[in-house]
């Protein structure tokens, strides 16, 4: 007798790995002929795959109307054979999509699909990452000077950064708004583009593009690199032509994330927890 | 009695009717709070923040609030997701509903989630297994859960217990509470050939804490069968009102949600639904306030 473990394991290769040649067939566990228990076991199968079809299409809206339903559809297959969702919570499945995209051999001729589905997982994030009080700036204007350049912060669950090698964000927008002139005004070669993802005040989506310098220290400040050496990174980064400008800009950054709520917490480098 | 506590959103779930809500519907909702005795929610839904939480949140203030679990998977035979567990714990303290519901199903194995309520083999295997992953659920949430009867196409060779012992055990072993999802019943029965009347007889009425109503479709297999699929896309049909009219002959008047989850009508056609369950509770409310008086 098939135990309740080996019942799911082959359960799970009818569903998905049907072509692969099941070691243990359930066909004969099941009651019925075993032409009858192929019947239902696809039935299981088609929600199965619907279900995830559906979640995916939820999450890349605009890469499915650039491809068209059935390519999509199949691309999403494809995916499914390699990668299952880890958790129920099916807002979550997909984060591996833009890069399966960008290894799918049939959607190479168009480049900038892998650009315009990392966007949309982003977007993703920022409409169902989890709710977080942002952090209060007068918490930093209580730390002493000598502490400040050892602050670490840690970024909202629904912040994204991405540095993208064509401008996704403008073809992402012509595609939802179904905007055909905008779409053919699009200039494939302006790119790469940097755009920070988010969810604002209002719970509304935010696709916002900054100067790469700015968009670095950026990412440097949600890696959680401490205040002092992303900075200097960042003045490493552009040499010390126009330092004054510099600086102004990185400031200027730095204030617009703090105030934006872009940070939920701080911490002091060396372990020592604000 | 009903009447009374519709409104105590603190309370418990009241013997009335209610709708399950979805996404499509928040705004509407928000904007005219029809006037439904209380809403279900699944779980897995208000995982993450933004928009759809803050609307619930909101909602939560004016109705009384069930949350219906699909994704804990308490049939695989692996432990229970940890991460998943707490998340929904987590869900339950924020949104403290009324009631907590899950399946009699799994949908997990190898940690990965294949996206359907699957069938269990009915063994005592698998009924040590639901009962253990109920009790840690229970454990961790604080509080009793209510576990649903599910629809099934196919029945496995090595299963030795009727589904309705199996949940029967279920809750006498771990004390939950069952919901008990009438046109599930009914799917199921047409599908292998039970008696819809002798599965409600046999489930312990006093453990019944809330029915679900949903449509159901047919279709017919590539063998020539016609195959009963559960697939929330319509009215209840006539056949399930009756089966519906049983069960409350049997449990008395109990809290029924109106479920509709694939393509989903105008609000007002749920409410309707809901309305005509309504109908048939205060019918049995009614019979039972005679039988009362009668003793």
């Amino acid at each position: 007798m098939l135990t309740l473990l080996e019942t799911q394991r082959a359960m799970r290769r009818e569903l998905f790995e049907a072509s692969s040649g099941s070691p243990e067939q359930l066909g004969a566990w099941c009651a019925g002929d075993a032409t009858s228990a192929a019947l239902l076991l696809g039935v299981y199968r088609n929600t199965c795959v619907s279900v995830l079809l559906q979640a995916l299409r939820l999450s890349f809206p605009a890469l499915q109307r650039l491809v068209g339903e059935d390519f999509f559809a199949a691309a999403a297959r494809a995916y499914l054979d390699r990668e299952l969702p880890t958790s129920a919570c099916l807002d979550d499945f997909g984060a591996t999509f833009p890069r399966f995209i960008a290894g799918y051999a049939p959607a190479a001729s168009v480049s900038y699909l892998p650009a315009v589905a990392a966007l949309e997982w982003a977007v993703n994030r920022a409409l169902h990452a989890e709710d977080h009080l942002p952090l209060d700036p007068a918490r930093l204007l209580g730390l002493d000077g000598s502490a400040l350049p050892r602050v670490a912060f840690r970024a909202h669950p629904a912040l994204s950064l991405l540095e993208l090698d064509a401008p996704a964000d403008e073809i992402w927008r012509a595609v939802i708004d179904q905007d055909e002139p905008a779409m053919a005004a699009i200039d494939l070669a302006s790119a790469p583009v940097h755009l920070l993802v988010e969810r604002d005040g209002e719970q509304l989506v935010q696709v916002l593009r900054l100067r790469p310098r700015a968009w670095r220290l950026t990412e440097r400040l949600c890696a959680g690199v401490p205040l002092h050496a992303a900075l200097e990174a960042a003045r490493a980064d552009t040499g010390a032509a126009d330092a004054a400008a510099l600086d102004a800009e990185l400031n200027a950054a730095l204030a617009d994330h703090l105030l934006s709520g872009r940070f939920v917490d701080f911490w002091l480098q060396e372990g020592e927890k604000s | 009695m009903s009447d009374i506590v519709s409104h105590e959103v603190d309370g418990p779930i009241p013997a009335r009717a209610g709708i399950g809500l979805r996404f499509a519907h928040h705004e509407q909702v928000l904007a005219t709070r029809p006037a439904i005795a209380w809403l279900e929610v699944h779980a897995e839904n208000f995982f993450g923040g933004g928009v759809p939480r803050r609307c619930l949140e909101t909602l939560r203030r004016d109705y009384p609030l069930s949350l219906h679990g699909v994704g804990l998977s308490l049939g695989s035979a692996e432990g229970l997701d940890a991460r998943q567990l707490a998340r929904l714990a987590q869900l339950v303290i924020e949104l403290d509903p009324a009631l907590v519901s899950e399946h009699l199903a799994w949908s997990v194995v190898d940690g990965r989630y294949l996206a359907d309520l699957l069938p269990l083999p009915m063994t005592e295997e698998a009924l040590a297994t639901v009962c253990r992953h109920v009790d840690e659920t229970q454990c961790m949430l604080r509080r009793r859960i209510l576990i649903e009867n599910p629809s099934t196409y196919l029945q496995f060779r090595h299963s030795s217990i009727p589904e309705w012992e199996f949940l029967a055990a279920v809750a006498q072993r771990t004390g939950c509470g069952i919901l008990c999802d009438v046109n599930n019943i009914f799917v199921s029965a047409s599908n292998h050939g039970w008696d819809p009347a002798s599965y409600l007889a046999a489930l312990p009425a006093e453990s019944i804490q809330e029915i679900h109503l949903a449509g159901h479709a047919t279709r017919t297999l590539a063998d020539g069968r016609m195959l009963r699929i559960d697939h929330h896309g319509s009215r209840v049909c006539d056949e399930v009102w009756s089966l519906y009219e049983a069960a409350l002959e049997r449990f008395g008047a109990v809290a029924t949600l109106i479920e509709w989850d694939t393509e989903l009508p105008p609000l007002e056609v749920l409410l309707d639904e809901a309305a005509q369950a309504q109908r048939r509770l205060e019918h049995a409310g009614s019979r039972r306030l005679c039988h009362a008086d009668a003793a």
